[in-house]
C-alpha cells in the first residue's frame, strides 16, 4: 500500500539544487524570462505611457491608467468575471469529479481510450462547435422541441442569450481541464484502498471525504487552476452565447487594443489582472505550506 | 504501478452500486461532450449555404472540402503548430515539474508563479506583446513564431498536470534506483517518467487542445504562410460559415475517433489475449 | 513508444512547409486585407498572369489590422483599411502615394467614389468594395412600417433586436435622432447620447458584429442593426428580410487598398491594384460579396437580379463617411462598457 502523500514529506524529499540542480532548471527560466517576464515588463512600461491617435505608446509618465482601472466601473467587471469562473470551476469539479474517478478505474488500455475520447470533441472548431450548441439552444432549437415534447414545457422558453447559455458554453468548454488533472491524481490511488475503508465499516460518503478526497486532492487543486484560472479571461463564449450583453474582464482589455486604440490603459488593466493572480497564488501556497 | 480495483465480483454491494452509479454518470457526462458534435456532423449534410437552418441532405459541402486548397492548407498548418508545441511543452513541462520537485529552489514559489502567469495573461496582451517582442529582435513571423508563443501558453498545462501527479511519488523510488546504480538520468527515464505516464499524456492532450484552437495569440504572430485553422474559420463568419467547416470537422473527427479504436483493435490482434500491456 | 519515426515525418514535413516560400517566384506581394474579402480565384489569376506570388494575409476587422500593423513584424505591400482608418494612417504619415499612372483601370471607378474626405486629394487610396449599415426587418413577423432608428428601438419591439458590437455604430444612430452630424463626436455630444443609448440597451436582445444574420435567421430577434453586406446574404437567402436605410441619416463605409510605408514590392503592389479594378475582376468579387461595388464598369456586367439586392444596392442618396476622430475611440469604448455593464 501506498504512504498517504504530505507535501510535508516531498519537501523532507526536495534536496539542495547546488550547480546541477540550476543548470537543470536553465532551460525553463529562460524561456520564462524571455517570452513571459520581458514582454510583461514591455507591458509594465506602456501602462504607465501616453498614447497618440493610432493607439501607439508614447513615452510620457502618467499614473492615468491605473486610476481608471481601480474605478467601480471596472472592479465590478472584474468582479462578475471571478464570479463566472467561479461558478464555472465548482460546476466542473461537481460533474468532472465522478467522471475522471471512474475512468481511473477501468483497465489500463481502456483508460487512455476514455481520456482521448474526453478531450476529441474540443479538435473540431470552436466557432463550429459554438454554432451548433446554438442550434441546440435557439428558440426554435433542439432542446426546446425535446422540452415540448416531453410536455415538461408548453411554450418554448429563452435559453440562448441568457446566463443559462453563458454557463453552458463554459462549463462544456473547461470539462476536460477539470477531468483530466484528476484523472491524474485518481489513477495512482490504490482501489483496495477505498474497499479497505468500506471493509472498515466507512459507508460511501466517508469513504469519499476522508479516503477519496484527500488523496485526489493535488489533482483537485490543479483541475481547479486549470479551470479558474483561464476562465476569468474568456470571453467569446459569452459574446457568442449570452449575445454580449454584459461586458466581461476578458472583452475590455481586448477593446482597448481592438477597438478604443487605448492600448497603455489595454496594459495597465493586464497588470493588474497579472498581479492580482500572483498575490493571490502566492497567498495560497504559502498557507498550503504552513498547513504542511 | 496502481492497479485497477481487481476481483470485481468480490466487490460489497454497495461498491457495486456506487460503481454503476458513476458509469451511468459518465455516460451521460460524455453525452453532453457528444452532443454538439453529433449537431455540426448532422448539419455537415445541409444543403443550405448558411449553416443554420436545416432544407435538405447533400454530400456537396465534402467535395467543396476535398478540393479547398487554403482550407486544406491551415488545416496541415493547424497540426504541424499543433504537434510540435505539444512534444516541445511535454518536454519543458515534465522537465521542470520534475526539477522543481527535485530540488528546493531558493525561488522555488516565485518560479512556480512565473509558469503560471501565461495562463493569466490575457490573449491580447500576450500576442501584442511577443509581436513586439519578435519585432525588436527581428525574429520574421512564420512558423518559429507561433510555434513559440504556442508553447509559452501550454507547457504551464502540462507542468501544472505533472505536479500533481508528482506530489506523493514515493521518495524512495529514486533513491532505490540511485542505489542500484543508475544515473540521475536513468533514474528519472527509467523510474520517474514511466510512473508520471498518465500526467504526461493528460498534459500533452490538453496541450495539443489548446494549440489546435488558438485565435488571438496566433493571429498576432502568424504569417501568411502560416495561416491556422481557426483563424480561417474565423474569418469566413463574416460571409457565413458553411457546412463545408462542419464537413471538416466532422472528417476529422471520425477518423480521430476511428484510429483510436482500430489502433487499439491492431495492438490486440498483434498481441495474444494475455500479454502484458506496457 | 513510436516517437522517433513520429518525429521523422514532423521535420520533414516542417521542412517542407517552411521550403514552399523558398522555391516561390522571387517577385513576392505581402497582402494584408480582411478575410474573405479576396477570393481564391482572383488571386490564382494574378498569380498566374503576372508570375508574382501573393502571400495573402486576413484579419477580421480594421482594428485588428491596425494593432498588428503599428506593432510591427512583417513589410506588407498592400493593406486593405477601412476608410476612417486609412484617414488616420494617412495624418500619421504611415502611407505611401499611389502612382495612379501605374493604374490606367482606376478610370472605372465612378466619381462619387473618387476625392472622398478620407482621401480629399485621391493621393493614397483606391477603392475596393463599400457598404452601409442599416435595418433588417423580418416582414413576416414584424407589421408595423419600420422608417428609421426610432421605429427600430421602439418598446413594442423589446427582446426582439439584434445590432453589431460597434459603440461607433451605435453612438452615431443615437446622433442622427438628436440631429448632431454623424461625425461630430465630442465628450459633451457623447453625454447627449447616453440616456437614449440606456433606453435602447434595455430593447437590444444580443449584440453581434462577426454574424447577426445567425440570430436573424434563426428567428430569435426579428430586427437589425447590421451591416449591408450581412443584409444582402439574408436577403439572397429569404425575400421576407427586408433592408432599410433609416430615414434619420445613414452612411456609407469604403474599404480601400493603400501601399503602407516599409512596403518592398511597389511594382507588385500596383500591378495587384490595377488587376482588382479591372472590370472583369471587380464583377468576380461582387459575385462571391455582395457588397457595393464602387467600379461603374463592374456594375454594368452584373446580373439583374444583384442589383436588384436592396441591401447591396439601395435606393441612391448621397451618403456621408466616418471620418478619423483622435482618441475619441476611448470615450466610445467607456461609454457603452458602461451602459452594458448598469443593464
Amino acid at each position: 500500500m501506498q504512504a498517504l502523500p504530505t507535501a510535508a514529506s516531498a519537501r523532507a524529499h526536495a534536496r539542495p539544487p547546488k550547480v546541477v540542480g540550476w543548470l537543470l532548471l536553465a532551460p525553463l527560466l529562460v524561456w520564462l524570462a524571455a517570452f513571459v517576464v520581458l514582454p510583461l515588463l514591455v507591458l509594465l512600461v506602456y501602462s504607465f505611457c501616453q498614447r497618440d491617435d493610432l493607439g501607439r505608446v508614447v513615452f510620457s509618465f502618467t499614473w492615468e491608467n491605473y486610476e481608471r482601472v481601480f474605478s467601480p466601473l471596472y472592479l465590478r467587471i472584474l468582479g462578475r468575471s471571478i464570479g463566472y469562473a467561479g461558478l464555472t470551476t465548482i460546476i466542473c469539479l461537481v460533474i468532472g469529479f465522478p467522471v475522471a474517478w471512474f475512468i481511473a478505474r477501468q483497465t489500463p488500455a481502456r483508460r487512455n481510450r476514455l481520456l482521448l475520447l474526453v478531450m476529441i470533441p474540443f479538435w473540431t472548431n470552436f466557432l463550429i462547435r459554438t454554432y451548433a450548441w446554438i442550434v441546440i439552444l435557439k428558440g426554435e432549437g433542439l432542446l426546446n422541441a425535446l422540452l415540448q415534447y416531453g410536455r415538461i414545457i408548453a411554450e418554448p422558453i429563452e435559453l440562448l442569450y441568457t446566463p443559462f447559455a453563458v454557463l453552458t458554453g463554459l462549463v462544456y468548454a473547461y470539462l476536460p481541464f477539470m477531468i483530466l488533472p484528476i484523472y491524474v491524481s485518481a489513477e495512482k490511488v490504490d482501489g483496495s484502498l477505498v474497499e479497505a475503508a468500506h471493509d472498515l465499516g466507512a459507508g460511501p460518503l466517508r469513504a469519499f471525504s476522508s479516503v477519496i478526497i484527500p488523496l485526489t486532492q493535488p489533482g483537485i487543486l490543479a483541475g481547479v487552476l486549470l479551470v479558474f484560472v483561464p476562465a476569468i479571461g474568456m470571453f467569446a463564449i459569452t459574446d457568442l452565447m449570452g449575445g454580449a450583453q454584459v461586458p466581461l474582464i476578458g472583452n475590455v482589455i481586448q477593446n482597448q487594443f481592438l477597438r478604443a486604440r487605448n492600448w497603455p490603459f489595454g496594459a495597465a488593466l493586464g497588470v493588474v489582472f497579472t498581479l492580482l493572480f500572483v498575490v493571490t497564488y502566492a497567498l495560497a501556497q504559502r498557507r498550503r505550506r504552513r498547513h504542511a | 504501478m496502481s492497479t485497477p480495483s481487481t476481483s470485481r465480483s468480490l466487490l460489497p454491494s454497495g461498491l457495486k452500486l456506487l460503481q454503476w452509479g458513476l458509469g451511468t454518470w459518465t455516460a451521460l457526462v460524455f453525452a453532453f461532450l457528444y452532443l454538439p458534435i453529433g449537431v455540426l456532423i448532422f448539419y455537415s449534410f445541409n444543403t443550405s449555404r448558411l449553416n443554420i437552418r436545416w432544407e435538405g441532405f447533400t454530400f456537396h459541402w465534402y467535395e467543396r472540402l476535398a478540393s479547398n486548397e487554403p482550407i486544406l492548407r491551415a488545416l496541415q498548418n493547424s497540426l504541424i503548430i499543433a504537434t510540435v508545441t505539444t512534444l516541445a511543452s511535454v518536454v519543458l513541462g515534465t522537465a521542470g515539474a520534475w526539477i522543481l520537485y527535485r530540488y528546493r529552489f531558493r525561488f522555488t514559489g516565485a518560479i512556480q508563479t512565473l509558469v503560471c502567469l501565461p495562463m493569466v495573461m490575457p490573449e491580447i496582451v500576450m500576442g501584442i506583446s511577443l509581436l513586439v517582442l519578435f519585432t525588436v529582435l527581428t525574429l520574421p513571423l512564420g512558423f518559429t513564431t507561433v510555434i513559440i508563443a504556442h508553447i509559452t501558453f501550454c507547457f504551464p498545462f502540462v507542468l501544472v498536470a505533472v505536479q500533481a501527479r508528482l506530489q506523493g511519488i514515493d521518495p524512495a523510488l529514486e533513491e532505490a534506483a540511485l542505489d542500484l546504480g543508475a544515473t540521475p538520468f536513468q533514474a528519472f527515464w527509467l523510474v520517474i517518467v514511466p510512473a508520471l505516464k498518465p500526467a504526461i499524456l493528460s498534459g500533452a492532450l490538453m496541450a495539443f487542445t489548446l494549440s489546435l484552437d488558438e485565435l488571438i495569440v496566433t493571429f498576432f504572430t502568424a504569417n501568411a504562410a502560416t495561416r491556422t485553422l481557426p483563424l480561417q474559420v474565423f474569418g469566413l463568419a463574416k460571409t457565413g460559415l458553411n457546412p463545408m467547416l462542419n464537413a471538416l470537422s466532422a472528417v476529422f473527427i471520425v477518423s480521430t475517433i476511428a484510429f483510436v479504436l482500430f489502433s487499439e483493435h491492431l495492438r490486440r490482434l498483434a498481441r495474444p489475449s494475455g500479454a502484458p500491456h506496457s | 513508444m513510436k516517437i522517433i519515426p513520429c518525429l521523422r515525418i514532423l521535420t520533414l514535413t516542417v521542412l517542407c512547409a517552411c521550403a514552399v516560400p523558398l522555391r516561390a517566384a522571387d517577385q513576392e506581394l505581402n497582402l494584408f486585407a480582411w478575410s474573405e474579402y479576396v477570393p481564391q480565384g482572383v488571386l490564382e489569376a494574378f498569380e498566374e498572369e503576372t508570375g508574382i506570388t501573393v502571400n495573402y494575409e486576413t484579419f477580421a476587422s480594421g482594428e485588428e489590422m491596425l494593432a498588428k500593423l503599428i506593432a510591427g513584424g512583417t513589410a506588407y505591400d498592400l493593406i486593405q483599411p477601412p476608410d476612417y482608418i486609412a484617414e488616420a494612417l494617412i495624418k500619421n504619415r504611415l502611407l505611401l502615394p499611389v502612382d495612379f499612372a501605374q493604374v490606367p483601370n482606376f478610370r472605372h471607378i465612378l466619381a462619387e467614389y473618387k476625392g472622398m474626405p478620407h482621401d480629399p486629394e485621391q493621393k493614397f487610396t483606391v477603392p475596393y468594395m463599400t457598404g452601409t449599415v442599416g435595418i433588417v426587418v423580418n416582414t413576416e413577423r414584424i407589421k408595423t412600417p419600420i422608417r428609421g432608428v426610432k421605429d427600430l428601438f421602439s418598446p413594442q419591439h423589446k427582446g426582439r433586436i439584434v445590432v453589431v458590437d460597434d459603440g461607433r455604430e451605435l453612438v452615431t444612430a443615437a446622433l442622427y435622432v438628436l440631429g448632431h452630424p454623424l461625425n461630430n463626436i465630442t465628450p459633451e455630444t457623447l453625454e447627449q447620447t447616453r440616456p437614449l443609448l440606456a433606453e435602447w440597451f434595455n430593447l437590444i436582445k444580443l449584440f453581434d458584429s462577426d454574424s447577426p444574420k445567425t440570430a436573424l435567421l434563426n428567428g430569435d430577434v426579428d430586427l437589425g442593426y447590421v451591416w449591408g453586406g450581412e443584409a444582402a446574404a439574408l436577403w439572397n437567402e429569404d425575400r421576407k428580410f427586408q433592408y432599410v436605410l433609416p430615414a434619420e441619416g445613414a452612411h456609407l463605409f469604403v474599404d480601400v487598398l493603400a501601399i503602407p510605408v516599409g512596403a518592398k514590392n511597389l511594382q507588385a503592389a500596383h500591378a495587384f491594384l490595377d488587376f482588382v479594378l479591372r472590370p472583369e475582376v471587380s464583377r468576380q468579387i461582387s459575385d462571391e460579396f455582395p457588397y457595393t461595388n464602387p467600379n461603374g464598369e463592374a456594375r454594368k456586367l452584373l446580373t439583374d437580379a444583384q442589383r436588384a439586392n436592396p441591401a447591396s444596392y439601395p435606393p441612391a442618396r448621397p451618403l456621408d463617411t466616418f471620418r478619423h476622430l483622435g482618441d475619441t475611440g476611448a470615450l466610445i469604448d467607456e461609454l457603452v462598457t458602461d451602459l452594458k455593464n448598469a443593464r
